[in-house]
């Protein structure tokens, strides 16, 4: 399995990784999204902007996010995440997921190590190559 | 950096047939608001600091809120599930993805 991204020019001017996915949503449908691919993130969290468009229930959990700002109001929803792979198909991910309930707290969605742990991550600006690889597919490091 | 205690995910794949060309088709709907995202993403930026947008139709909506900028994009094109939404910051600066 092979999950490619893309590399997007930010409002700062700074291109960064992003993939394209979708969540599923409280009424059945299913909600696309942007996710900044951020390897420093220990789970994958949804935007305030996002999380208004899913209109999820919030589950009971004592789990809170932290980031070097310090802890920023959240919730933890029980959802699905999808990703398109190289084979046209879609990778789901389901479980919880945590959201920002402040659009501030984050610009956009990002994907964490709750998801990228499952796969084999290479982030290449040099080599214009974001991909998630798994099961069928690796890498190998050469030296020229 | 996001700290956060991590709850185990389980992955599964898409085999419906029927979900997937309804996904694929959102997909595409997607990708055309993508495009035109990115073709004017610059000026979006630059008039838009501090704003809530949604791209649907291959359209700019903006509101100070995510509620009032999906019922616009909705009311709007109510068909394009291939919508998205953003927050452009207040301010331009550089980030370690903090909060």
């Amino acid at each position: 399995m092979r999950i490619d991204g893309l590399w997007h020019l930010c409002d700062d001017g700074i291109l960064r990784p992003v993939i394209h996915g979708e969540i599923l949503a409280g009424d059945g449908s299913w909600v696309k999204a942007p996710l900044l691919v951020d390897s420093g993130a220990d789970r994958t969290v949804f935007s305030a902007d996002v999380m208004e468009a899913l209109h999820l229930q919030p589950i009971d959990s004592p789990d809170r996010l932290s980031g070097v700002g310090g802890a920023a109001a959240s919730v933890v929803v029980d959802t699905q995440l999808r990703l398109t792979h190289d084979q046209a198909g879609k990778a789901i991910f389901k479980g919880q997921f945590a959201g920002f309930t402040e659009v501030e707290a984050l610009d956009m969605s990002v994907v964490g190590r709750d998801i990228l742990n499952l796969f084999a991550l290479i982030i290449d600006r040099q080599g214009d190559t974001i991909c998630f690889l798994g099961q069928d597919h690796y890498y190998t490091i050469g030296k020229r | 950096m996001i700290r956060a205690k991590q709850v185990p995910l389980v992955m599964e794949e898409l085999t419906d047939a029927e979900e997937l060309t309804k996904a694929r088709a959102q997909d595409e709907r997607f990708e055309q608001n993508w495009a035109w995202f990115e073709a004017h993403a610059a000026e979006i930026y630059a008039r838009y600091r501090g704003k809530c947008l949604c791209i649907a139709g291959q359209e700019l909506f903006v509101a100070d809120t995510p509620e009032e900028v999906l019922a616009l994009a909705t009311a709007a094109h109510p068909e394009d599930d291939g919508r998205f939404t953003r927050y452009i910051p207040k301010e331009r600066t550089y980030r370690i993805y903090a909060h």
